[in-house]
């Protein structure tokens, strides 16, 4: 079974899963609806003049904050089910996990993203360009959502095992998607403005999203399985450095 | 071997007054920044040590994650420790020579930012290596390892970000006295750096044994009764 035919069992899984109930799309395309309308509320004064620069960074900024949120909950789903160890037992190549989960993360993402960008044109006049070129506009959102889902799945795998430690995600995740956010973030103020190298930054994107799935491919093995592949389930487990070092300090 | 952090210590010591001396009295003030230009004797070492234990760290959380390493482990924490804090140093240091100079303390100049990112991944690092779930020393490597690559990516995302960056090339034009101080002081802020590391690394290493050991003594007598405080 190849790894393509894998990583689209797995995220076929994933997205029957979710037409169940709809709970991800849901939710989260919910909270993207509170976030324009509070960017509504908060930048309602800004001019004609201001605006192009004020739009892409609600883009980004709401997307970063829907990923965050989304990123918690599809590993959540696993960690609730106790599913992620059935799931490393299965005979799939670990980079098919990797691969679905990122899959499915986009896929959450621009449906949010179908909410957001329509929603912010209604609201500002600056962001009509978005209508005017639907294909740029496509092609720079599913690029920063991939960019950002690819850094974001890899360290929510990691932090899968442990309830309560989320502000952990966010706190990895800012900083270290911050070069595919300011790509995107450039490639969307050259949208708004018309700029003839508006395509050579999409096609940048593009590398850089290579560059970064390949990275999370290479590491995500590391992560996943240092986590919680270990016999026993080493997410309960004591046997943990980490435990060890907090009785440690507890007996002091 | 066991001394000679404290022997690389003991010559920094005895460096640094030297360098403040050479900084101050033998090296002429620069003609445009005046005496403001002083601080980049010590803010270029700075950041310099930041970029090279960056290096380092993610290095060794390679090692790590590849060798299951315990040396490289302490070692990519203790370098990790070292880039926050040569960073912070940096990220002072910085602003204040800016706002001298060049009137404000922050320009959003590709380096500045990059360097800002860069000191957040470690001490997102730095965070997890503390507060993360069990076993989250992987996952700390895979975020040093990811810290290290991203760098360049960070600055030249930046740069295209803010394309109308103050173009630095202060560096390249100095005369060989100011080199030659330069040099005094990152050979002092090294030696510091080096022997930091190399204690706070040793130290790790014996705090890891010791770990390893608790869970040892936890695994063979699970009895609550035993003089081993028990599960977490």
């Amino acid at each position: 079974m190849g790894l393509l035919r894998q990583t689209w069992l797995l995220t076929r899984n994933d997205l029957r899963q979710e037409a169940r109930r709809f709970e991800l799309v849901l939710t989260a395309g919910f909270f993207t609806l509170v976030v324009v309308v509070l960017f509504a509320l908060a930048f309602f004064g800004l001019d004609e003049e201001v605006q192009p620069k004020a739009v892409p960074g609600m883009i980004w900024l709401c997307i970063a904050f829907v990923g965050a949120l989304t990123l918690t909950r599809v590993f959540d789903r696993e960690r609730e089910n106790s599913t992620l160890a059935a799931l490393l037992a299965a005979p799939v190549d670990r980079l098919a996990i990797y691969l679905s989960k990122l899959a499915f993360t986009v896929v959450v993402l621009l449906a949010c993203a179908v909410l957001l960008v329509p929603g912010l044109g209604f609201l500002f006049p600056a962001a009509k360009m978005f209508a005017a070129d639907p294909l740029a506009t496509m092609a720079l959102v599913t690029l920063g959502c991939v960019g950002y889902a690819a850094i974001g799945t890899l360290f929510a795998a990691g932090l899968a095992t442990s309830s309560g430690k989320n502000v952990l995600l966010s706190v990895i995740l800012y900083p270290l998607t911050t070069p595919i956010l300011l790509f995107a973030l450039v490639a969307t103020q050259r949208l708004i403005e018309g700029h003839g190298e508006l395509w050579s930054t999409i096609g940048q994107m593009a590398a850089l999203d290579v560059a970064l799935i390949a990275m999370g491919c290479w590491l995500f093995e590391a992560v996943l399985v240092g986590v919680s592949a270990k016999p026993g389930g080493a997410s309960e487990s004591p046997n943990s450095r980490a435990a060890a070092r907090a009785a440690r300090a507890r007996g002091r | 071997m066991k001394h000679v952090p404290y022997f690389l210590l003991a010559n920094s010591a005895a460096l640094f007054p030297y360098c403040v001396y050479r900084v101050f009295l033998m090296t002429p003030i620069e003609r445009e920044m005046g005496t403001a230009q002083k601080i980049f004797y010590f803010h270029v070492p700075l950041a310099w040590i930041c970029m090279l234990f960056a290096m380092v760290c993610g290095i060794a959380a390679a090692v790590q994650l590849r060798r299951r390493s315990e040396r490289a482990e302490a070692l990519a924490v203790a370098a990790g420790e070292m880039t926050v804090l040569a960073g912070l140093g940096v990220l002072i240091t910085g602003p204040i020579w800016g706002d001298a100079t060049w009137g404000t303390p922050w320009t959003g100049d590709a380096r500045q930012v990059s360097t800002a990112l860069l000191w957040m991944i470690f001490v997102a690092y730095l965070l997890v290596r503390r507060f993360g779930p069990a076993n989250s020393e992987r996952l700390a490597a895979a975020l040093a390892i990811f810290g290290a690559i991203d760098v360049p990516i960070i600055y030249y995302a930046v740069k295209i970000w803010k394309t109308t960056h103050p173009s630095n090339t202060v560096v390249g034009s100095l005369p060989q006295t100011m080199w030659n101080s330069l040099w005094w002081c990152l050979g002092a802020l090294l030696l510091l750096a080096i022997s930091l590391v190399w204690i706070r690394a040793r130290q790790e290493r014996i705090a890891i044994g010791l770990d390893e050991a608790w869970i040892e003594a936890d695994e063979r007598d699970p009895n609550p009764a035993a003089a081993v405080p028990a599960r977490a």
